[in-house]
Order: structure tokens, then C-alpha cells, then sequence
């Protein structure tokens, strides 16, 4: 016990020392105070550099050899980059990404505005909590295990298929995830489903944030519902939606689990994803030159997507 | 990123440090790059010099307790198992520890494995090649010597080498098999009758035939999981008619200018893309994996399920007595080939320390004891020797028999899914536009065969 209250004590006195720095900062040696600022991001900085920027520059090393993991490698300059960036395989990974935001991104974030405002609005029904938690179930499902229940609902005889044939749709049941042509639209409705409630939430969470008051001196307006929402609720979320678009396109472009556990990339091609190339590349193939030059490429591509995302929603 | 999107109001003295910080992250980089030589050329790898073996091997156990690690995939557990129990029962001063992975990245994680400080005395090997270019393997040959394993049947030392170039099939020894998997095609007894099938088919005309009169009697005529890609199955059955085992086993061996994409080749893709087109196989084989269908074929859906011993004992257990099994049908009658490798296939990593214990234990798995136990899991046998027992008229009997024939007439073929380690995802892939005709046969061979070379360095 006095161990600790000592321990507190020195940390009270400590910061206390740091107030005062800070207050008489400007007076101060400007160096001693960045150093002081440095030993504290320390811990956290060596943890990161350690598993984060170390794994980051292997990987950026290794991307200009030719390397199976275990032997000697040989460079190849940018031959893996090269490589990358004519394969039509990976050409057309990339363009299933980018049809993938669609399901990812775009449909998320419309339903989670619709569902937060209209939960918003049946608030006081007392349906609020109800709905939130159904919502945000799949959030909590890991989506390799959600991956794998959508394929056994879009198997032949599964779930999606009872419906269609219930309602008198039986020429329109397939193998949804072995058909070329629907395969890509059904992953994406697996990722839909997962990100439908973290959007819901984070946006639920935003609307919490904007002053009753401005919603009452709206209504007292006589701004109805859709009034409401496009001259309220949508300029006060800003800030939620840019992270919403930011967190799912990312989750678009570099998916992996979803289709990995559902269809491997098939049937055919026709599902392949950077993602999931890219671990074929270098844990089946053993190519890890190759599997590190196609994701550093796709982080490139990832940043040239989220970096004006960012400078968009960011600007007031 | 999420955070950096909240505006603060030191927003600028954090991006001035965020800043500062950047270019003392590029320095560090430029510093770490310049310094690191190339990878794999640090402590992770092996030196082939030092994987060379002991001066003089010995092949007694003694009696000092010695401590053994086996690795393999695990679905064979309960045979790993029942194999160490009986191995263990004859030495009963060794304790071997198992350690299994998944059996799909077993494979992949086996080079990792065998180059870490701490790796298995016994471990199963997928891609022999490869990991025999990596110096990660213990040549066998002072055991091989030592056991006589020169005298197993020529087909099954073929599976066990590699050449100084990385091809297989010749050169030195470095592994073991712990038993064979032989592949055919199962029918439903009842089903059988039912369409008019009196005699299993022996030739792909005989075959041709119980198709269609499956498909006019209204059932699935050949039902497969081709979600994981088990139509490569009829489709390396009738290579191997066409193109011939030699051929076959060549281009999976890495033999130089080893090709798959031969004009007999084709004739052989051309006749399973016109099944397809027949409709002999049920119409959702892209949108089913091969658990489903073995479910589906044991529920009376279908004629055929082409598949091997793997799936013999959930066949027997749900179907009893109404299930067959034939080799793959030939061209010809009493010519079959049949797909068969190693269930295991057991090598010493160049980095074990018990290496005279863990070739006892190779020695052992053509023992009679051990060939009773694969046979008992319903694998066929490893070496030669007297049939092991099984129960009279069970399916198992007539796999082994069947398997027995193959290895007599030597009709051993390797599964074209290994041919390298990467190519399984391309017959998948080219399989699956195959049977929905989306894909030609001549470009069905070459794209596989591009990707080979392709993998190959060739």
C-alpha cells in the first residue's frame, strides 16, 4: 500500500513537474522539452516500431528479391513490381475490389443514415434499443465464421433459396456463390450484412451528439422528416460519415476473410481479390518477393483512395 | 486513421511533430535497408553443407529413453496415433510427440517449420522438391543402405526422390510413405439397379454408357464439390487414359519440358467438358465443396462420386453395403491408372537431432504391424509384404484388392494438383470455367500449363 501510494505520489509530483514545463514552455530549452515528450511516446513508439514499421520495411525490402522464404534470395530490382502491375489477373482482383465498394461502402453508409435517423426518430417507442442491438450482432461475429453461415445460406438448398422458392421465385434459385455470374454480388451482400450495424452505430453515435435543441427550433420550423434529416442530421455527421467511408472502403480493398472463407476466388476468377492473392502468393507459392510487391502496391492504391477521402470530409 | 479525421486544437503542433517524426522514420528506413543484406541469406535458413548426415548410422534404439516430435496434417491424428501406439509398443523406450496443423496449410507452413530452432524428427512432406532445394531435408541414403528400403517396389521409391536438378522420381532418397491413397469411383448399389448399371464400368465407353442412362433416368449421373475443385478428378482419370502414366507422372515430377498440354491431353479435357455439357453432373458443382457432395451421394443423389480412400470409411459407415468401388475406367480394358501418393509422405528435416531414432521409425511404417494399422483406417499399405486383414465383402476389401491390382500392373499416378506447390489453385480455377463451358479444352491445358512453367522459372 505505500508502495503505491508513493509510486502515485512520484507520478502527482511528476506531473505536476510537467504542468509547470508546459505552463512556463515557452520560456524554457525548447529541446529538453521535446525530449521529455519523446521518453513518454517511447514505450508505445518501440512497440510500434517493433511490430508495425520493422514488418513494413521487411516488406518493402523483400519486394525487390526473388525469394521462397527459406533459401538465399536474389535480387530482381523492380521485376515483382513489374510483374504486378501487368498480370490481368491481378488487374482484374483489383477491379472486383472496386465493384466490391459498392457493397461495402456505399450501401452501408446509406442504410446506417436511414436506419440512425429512423431510429432516431422511433426513439421514444422504446424500440431504440431493440433495433441497435439486432443492427450491431454482425459487428461482433468475426467475418470469417459470418462468411461461413452465408455459405451455407446461399448453398443450393439454403436458406436464401427456401425463401426465394416460398415466395414462387424457383427459377430464379442457384448456387449463388458458384454462379460466375452472381458469386461477386454475393460476397458483397455478406459484407453488406457486417457493415450495415458498425455504420449504424457509429452514426447513431454522431446524431446523439448534435444539440436536441437544433432538431426542435427544425421542427418548430415545421421541417418534416426528410427536411430534418437533410438540413440537420446529414451536415452534423460529417465528421462520423468520413470515418464510416474511410473504415469500409478500406475494408473493400484489402478484403481477405470474407472471400477466403466463401469462395477462394471462384468460381473461376471471378471473386479474386488482391487480398487473398496475395496470401496465395506467399504462404502457398512461397514467393514472398512477389506477394510483397502486389501489397505494397495495394496499400499505395488504398491510400491514393482515403487520403482525399480524408481532405473531403475533413474541410468545413 | 479514424482518429486523424477528429479535428483537435493542436492540430498543428501534430502535424509539425507528425512531421518531425516522418523524416526521422525515412532516416531510420534508409539506415535499415542499407544495412540488412538480402533476405534468407541471415540465421532463418539452412546451410545445405550442414545437412548432410552422420558418418555412421546406426539402427539400434538401445534402451535409453529417446524423445521423437512427429508433424503432420490433422485429419490423419487418429492414424499418426494408432501407428506411434504400435511403434511404440515394439520400442517402448521412445516417446514421440505430435504436432499437427490444419491439413490444408500444413503443407505450406512445413518449410517454416523445418528451419525453426526447434523442428519435428518426422514430418510429413508435401512439396519434396522444394523443400529438397531448400537444404531442409536429411538424404536418406546410409538408412536407406542400412533398412534395404532399395528394395521397395520401384513405384513407390519414385514418390520417396529427387535428383540434384529438384526432379522427382529419381536420385536419392529422402522419404517414406506411411501408407497410399488410391482414387476411384464410388456407385450407389441401388441407384445402380435402378438405371440398369449391372456391372461397374471398366472403360470410359462402359462408363459413357451408365451416364447417360443415369441422366435419363432422372438422377445425377456423377455428382462432385467442384467449390474444391473435385472435377479435376474425372478430368485427370481420363488424362491419365490418354496421355499415359509416364506422361502424367513426368509433368508432376518437374521432368525438363514436361508438358500437360499434349494433343491427347486435349482428346481427354474434350470428353469430360462434353459430360458437362450433358449435364452428367449435377448443376450446382460450382456452388458445392466436396463435404456437401459426399453427403449428397450418401443420401441416394447420385451414380458416381469420384473420390479415393480418404472417404471410405464415412462411405461405408453411411451407406453399408450399397456402396462400390471401381478404378478409374481406361480407354482400354484392364489398363487402369489410377491417382495414388502418399498418405504421409515421412521425411527426417536436416535439422533434427534424433535422426537414427526417426529412421527406425520410417523403417517401421512398412512393418506388418504398421500396414495393418493404415489398412485398418482403410489407406492402403506401405512396402510389400502379405495382404493385411479386412473384413470380408466391406467396401474397404474391395478398395484394397482393387489398389493390390494397381500396384501390381504398376499403375501408380501422381495427383496433377501437385505438380507445384502453387498449381492447385489453377486447375481450380480453370476446372470451374471448364464445366460451365466458359473455357475451352485447349485453353484449359494451356493456361495450366503456362502457369506451371510459369512457377517453375522455366
Amino acid at each position: 500500500m505505500s508502495t503505491l501510494d508513493s509510486t502515485l505520489a512520484g507520478e502527482v509530483t511528476g506531473g505536476s513537474w510537467i504542468a509547470r514545463r508546459a505552463r512556463s514552455g515557452s520560456r524554457g530549452p525548447r529541446l529538453s522539452r521535446g525530449l521529455s515528450g519523446w521518453l513518454f511516446v517511447l514505450p508505445a513508439l518501440s512497440v510500434y516500431a517493433a511490430f508495425v514499421l520493422r514488418p513494413l520495411l521487411s516488406t518493402i525490402q523483400y519486394a525487390f528479391y526473388d525469394w521462397n522464404g527459406i533459401t538465399a534470395a536474389t535480387p530482381v530490382g523492380l521485376g515483382n513490381f513489374q510483374r504486378v502491375l501487368t498480370d490481368p489477373l491481378l488487374l482484374s482482383s483489383v477491379g472486383h475490389s472496386f465493384f466490391l465498394m459498392i457493397f461495402y461502402t456505399i450501401l452501408p453508409v446509406i442504410g446506417g443514415l436511414m436506419v440512425a435517423a429512423l431510429i432516431q426518430e422511433i426513439r421514444l417507442w422504446g424500440l431504440g434499443t431493440v433495433a441497435r442491438t439486432t443492427l450491431f450482432l454482425p459487428q461482433i461475429i468475426p467475418g470469417a465464421a459470418a462468411a461461413i453461415a452465408w455459405v451455407w445460406m446461399f448453398s443450393s438448398n439454403g436458406a436464401v433459396n427456401q425463401v426465394l422458392s416460398a415466395v414462387g421465385l424457383d427459377g430464379q434459385t442457384r448456387a449463388w456463390l458458384g454462379d460466375f455470374n452472381f458469386a461477386l454480388t454475393s460476397v458483397g451482400v455478406i459484407g453488406t450484412w457486417l457493415g450495415l450495424g458498425f455504420c449504424t452505430i457509429l452514426l447513431m453515435a454522431g446524431i446523439g451528439k448534435i444539440d436536441v435543441s437544433i432538431y426542435e427550433a427544425a421542427r418548430l420550423d415545421g421541417a418534416g422528416f426528410f427536411r430534418t434529416f437533410t438540413s440537420v442530421t446529414l451536415p452534423g455527421l460529417r465528421q462520423e460519415i468520413g470515418v464510416c467511408v474511410t473504415v469500409t472502403l478500406i475494408a473493400a480493398l484489402a478484403s481477405f476473410d470474407i472471400v477466403f472463407m466463401s469462395t477462394q476466388g471462384g468460381p473461376g476468377t471471378s471473386t479474386m481479390v488482391p487480398g487473398v492473392l496475395i496470401y496465395q502468393l506467399g504462404f502457398t507459392e512461397s514467393r514472398i518477393g512477389l506477394a510483397s510487391a502486389l501489397a505494397i502496391v495495394l496499400t499505395a492504391l488504398i491510400l491514393a483512395v482515403i487520403l482525399p477521402i480524408q481532405r473531403f470530409f475533413r474541410e468545413e | 486513421m479514424a482518429q486523424r479525421s477528429v479535428p483537435s486544437p493542436s492540430g498543428l503542433s501534430r502535424s509539425t511533430s507528425a512531421r518531425r517524426w516522418m523524416t526521422v522514420a525515412a532516416v531510420a528506413a534508409a539506415a535499415t535497408l542499407a544495412a540488412c543484406s538480402a533476405p534468407g541469406s541471415g540465421s532463418g535458413s539452412v546451410d545445405t553443407a550442414s545437412a548432410g548426415e552422420p558418418a555412421a548410422v546406426s539402427t539400434d534404439l538401445g534402451t535409453d529413453p529417446i524423445e521423437l516430435t512427429l508433424y503432420d496434417g490433422a485429419g490423419l491424428k487418429a492414424v499418426d496415433d494408432a501407428l506411434i501406439a504400435a511403434f511404440t509398443t515394439k520400442y517402448p523406450n521412445v516417446t514421440i510427440t505430435t504436432r499437427f496443423d490444419p491439413d490444408d496449410v500444413q503443407a505450406q507452413n512445413a518449410p517454416r517449420v523445418l528451419s525453426s530452432d526447434n523442428p519435428p524428427d518426422i514430418a510429413r512432406i508435401v512439396a519434396l522438391g522444394d523443400i529438397v532445394k531448400n537444404g531442409q531435408l536429411t538424404d536418406l541414403e546410409p538408412w536407406a543402405a542400412a533398412y534395404g528400403w532399395d528394395a521397395l517396389p520401384g513405384g513407390q521409391l519414385a514418390m520417396y526422390t529427387v535428383d540434384a536438378d529438384g526432379v522427382r522420381g529419381s536420385g536419392a532418397q529422402y522419404t517414406v510413405a506411411s501408407g497410399f491413397v488410391v482414387t476411384g469411383l464410388y456407385y450407389d448399389k441401388s441407384v445402380a439397379a435402378t438405371v440398369g448399371m449391372t456391372t461397374p464400368p471398366a472403360t470410359v465407353d462402359e462408363l459413357e454408357a451408365a451416364l447417360a442412362k443415369a441422366k435419363d433416368a432422372g438422377v445425377v449421373p456423377m455428382i462432385i464439390g467442384n467449390q474444391t475443385g473435385q472435377g479435376t478428378f474425372p478430368i485427370q482419370m481420363m488424362i491419365n487414359s490418354y496421355a499415359g502414366q509416364q506422361s502424367v507422372n513426368d509433368w508432376v515430377f518437374n521432368v525438363a519440358d514436361a508438358t500437360i498440354d499434349t494433343p491427347e491431353g486435349v482428346e481427354a479435357v474434350t470428353r469430360v467438358a462434353d459430360w458437362a455439357a450433358q449435364g452428367y453432373f449435377n448443376s450446382d458443382a460450382n456452388g458445392t465443396d466436396s463435404t456437401t457432395a459426399l453427403g449428397r451421394f450418401t443420401q441416394g443423389e447420385a451414380l458416381f462420386y469420384p473420390s479415393g480412400n480418404w472417404d471410405a470409411s464415412s462411405l461405408q459407415d453411411q451407406m453399408g453395403d450399397n456402396v462400390g468401388f471401381v478404378l478409374p475406367p481406361a480407354t482400354t480394358v484392364g489398363s487402369s491408372l489410377a491417382m495414388s501418393d502418399p498418405v504421409s509422405n515421412f521425411g527426417i528435416p536436416a535439422k533434427s537431432t534424433n535422426k537414427d531414432a526417426a529412421a527406425v521409425f520410417l523403417n517401421f511404417l512398412t512393418s506388418p504391424e504398421a500396414r495393418q494399422v493404415m489398412v485398418d483406417f482403410g489407406f492402403a499399405p506401405s512396402g510389400t509384404g502379405d495382404a493385411p486383414t479386412t473384413p470380408d465383402g466391406s467396401l474397404n476389401a474391395e478398395i484394397q484388392a482393387a489398389f493390390a491390382g494397381l500396384v501390381e500392373a504398376d499403375g501408380q499416378v501422381q495427383f496433377v494438383q501437385n505438380a507445384t506447390s502453387g498449381i492447385n489453385a489453377i486447375w481450380l480455377a480453370q476446372t470451374q470455367l471448364l464445366i460451365e463451358a466458359r473455357t475451352t479444352p485447349q485453353d484449359y491445358l494451356a493456361a495450366v500449363q503456362a502457369a506451371y512453367q510459369e512457377q517453375l522459372g522455366r
